[in-house]
């Protein structure tokens, strides 16, 4: 009953919580105290009937509780069986300095300069199958046009921990290209910011990088020492049919089968840094010129992450290669966004830097140059509901400036 | 528009550098403890923030790490934020998103007394907590924290 207690602890109020807290508490000592008269009780009563017993009794009393049950704790409380539930969702009113919508504006109405979207719900199961294996899945409604929803299953994995040197992972996952994509995944509730990165916006929202896939992926920990460095590899499908910014062209790049590999590190003598590196290859079709034009996708990416004392600082490069079978055509194409930002108090404001420079002639015509500040704050009422004030401006090659402001109200329960 | 891109990141980086060198001071009287069962006597402080930042799910030998916290407001839940480098509300961003991330299960079980973490370190055999050295009873093995128990000179946990 007291384990149950602490476990729905955080769902109560705060003036619940404290008169739980100072129940328990109570509870508490008094089990501790009758525990010590039971105790003291039967030291005296051994120490009559015998008087060298009480010096054996002492390493009894020792080892005792290790073959015991504790009885304030019963160990079906402490183990979660079954399915865990956790929801995460999102109320957001976005307006644009001009009425042609982009993607990753979800129900934006064309011809108007604001809407209100619920972006995505998400449902996240996870359920442990023995010491080794678990299954966690992220179910995601997302909102389309009209007030219409869609159902996405996002994440769907068979996971087994062999070892901290080997965790393996079966289905559908995200990938690790970047810091990014797994650390937020898409719960708009984690980040700080509302929106993610243009250059790691889901590629069903327009990004550029196939975020999702399915297959194989691998990570653990490499003794490294004080380094403490770590891996990840992933073999899998990301086929993936991306939507030009503007909403009117889907392009399917028919994705082969793709490679990644990452190393990251995490140096004990800096706690909170993560410096780390992927690599990813596969092969797209460029339906633009032919479902028969391949070619080679490599993705390189570069991190720079801190994240301690309330200090977010966020730093990634990349670098997207289009490389043509048929030719020598080669698009070169650079990426980057910063982010800080500072938690003072219930706020938290933020700033982020972000850049694309997409070659007109690749598949990425529609991104083209772009670039431009974020700036904004997140305020979190409580340790489950948070409200975002984010400005953004961009500029865009050959086209005017694009200006927004975005409200989200993003909980999770 | 180069110079400007330039200019906006290096802003971005200066402002991160700032902020990068700021750090917490750690002191108190704090113990970790173990189930006797297990082997480890001693952890550094890297090891320890692995631990209970959920980065390390096994003990030396496959034991499965079983995480036991206190509540907020107990002195031991103070000494663990400050060991993570988080306040109460970013300890508890940080869990739900390593339970998003399919890292964990979930947030580890927060318990209201020193003797109700007692009573978890002697059920689980891979459970590690931090008491209070006051509060230590018997059936915890309290484990060195670079190379020092808590009564001894040089223990700085």
């Amino acid at each position: 009953m007291l384990l149950v207690s602490s476990l729905s602890y955080a769902q109560n109020t705060p003036s619940e919580r404290d008169e739980i807290q100072q129940l328990v508490q109570q509870v508490a000592a008094l089990q501790e105290r009758v525990r010590l008269l039971e105790s003291q009780q039967a030291a005296n009563s051994a120490s009559t009937t015998d008087g060298t017993a009480q010096a054996v009794s002492t390493p009894t009393a020792q080892t005792a509780p290790n073959d015991a049950l504790p009885p304030s704790i019963p160990e079906s409380l402490h183990e979660l069986h079954g399915i865990q539930w956790r929801g995460f969702g999102e109320v957001d009113y976005k307006v644009l300095n001009q009425r042609t919508p982009e993607l990753g504006t979800y129900g934006f109405v064309p011809g108007s300069h604001g809407d209100f979207y619920t972006g995505d719900f998400e449902l996240l199961l996870t359920a442990r199958i023995n010491d080794k294996a678990s299954v966690l899945s992220e179910i995601v409604f997302e909102e389309q046009d009209a007030q219409k929803f869609g159902v996405d299953l996002e994440r769907v994995l068979l996971k087994y921990d062999y070892n901290d040197h080997l965790r393996m992972s079966f289905g559908r996952y995200q990938t690790g290209i970047g810091y990014y994509n797994t650390a937020f995944h898409s719960g708009s509730w984690l980040q700080t910011t509302a929106d993610r990165p243009l250059i790691m916006e889901f590629a069903d929202d327009g990004g550029l990088l196939p975020t999702q896939a399915i297959g194989l992926s691998f990570t653990g920990a490499i003794p490294s020492g004080g380094l403490d460095l770590n891996y990840i590899a992933e073999y899998g499908s990301s086929d993936t049919i991306r939507p030009e910014l503007n909403g009117n062209v889907f392009e399917d790049e028919n994705n082969g089968n793709h490679v990644n590999v990452g190393l990251f590190a995490r140096p004990e003598s800096i706690p909170g840094l993560q410096v780390g590196a992927s690599i990813y290859h596969d092969q797209i079709s460029d339906f633009t010129q032919g479902p028969t034009v391949r070619l080679g996708q490599t993705i390189v990416n570069g991190h720079i992450v801190y994240v301690r004392h309330g200090i977010e600082f966020l730093n990634e490069g990349f670098l997207i290669r289009h490389a043509y079978d048929q030719n020598a055509t080669v698009f070169n194409m650079p990426a980057f966004y910063s982010q800080i930002s500072k938690q003072f108090g219930r706020v938290r404001p933020f700033f982020r830097y972000q850049y694309i420079n997409a070659n007109p002639g690749s598949l990425f015509r529609d991104v083209d140059l772009r670039y431009g500040p974020s700036f904004g704050a997140r305020y979190d009422f409580d340790d489950f509901i948070a409200f975002k004030a984010q400005l953004d401006q961009t500029e865009r090659k050959g086209q005017a400036d694009l200006d927004g402001l975005h409200f989200q109200l993003a909980f999770t329960f | 528009m180069q110079t400007k891109l330039i200019v906006g990141w290096i802003a971005i980086f200066l402002a991160g550098l700032a902020g990068f060198s700021s750090a917490a001071a750690q002191t108190g009287s704090v113990a970790v403890v173990v189930n006797e069962k297990n082997p480890v006597k001693n952890l550094s402080t890297p090891e320890l923030r692995k631990l209970f930042a959920g980065e390390k799910h096994d003990w030396a030998g496959g034991l499965p790490v079983k995480l036991f916290v206190r509540a907020p407001g107990a002195y031991e839940r103070v000494v663990l934020l400050k060991l993570l480098g988080m306040s109460e509300s970013e300890y508890k961003r940080y869990w739900a998103a390593q339970v998003f991330r399919g890292e964990a299960q979930a947030e580890p079980v927060a318990l209201f007394s020193n003797g109700m973490q007692r009573e978890a370190i002697v059920l689980y055999p891979g459970a590690v907590a931090l008491v209070n050295v006051q509060d230590i009873k018997l059936g915890m093995k309290v484990v060195k924290v670079n190379g020092h128990m808590p009564a001894e000179a040089g223990y700085s946990f």
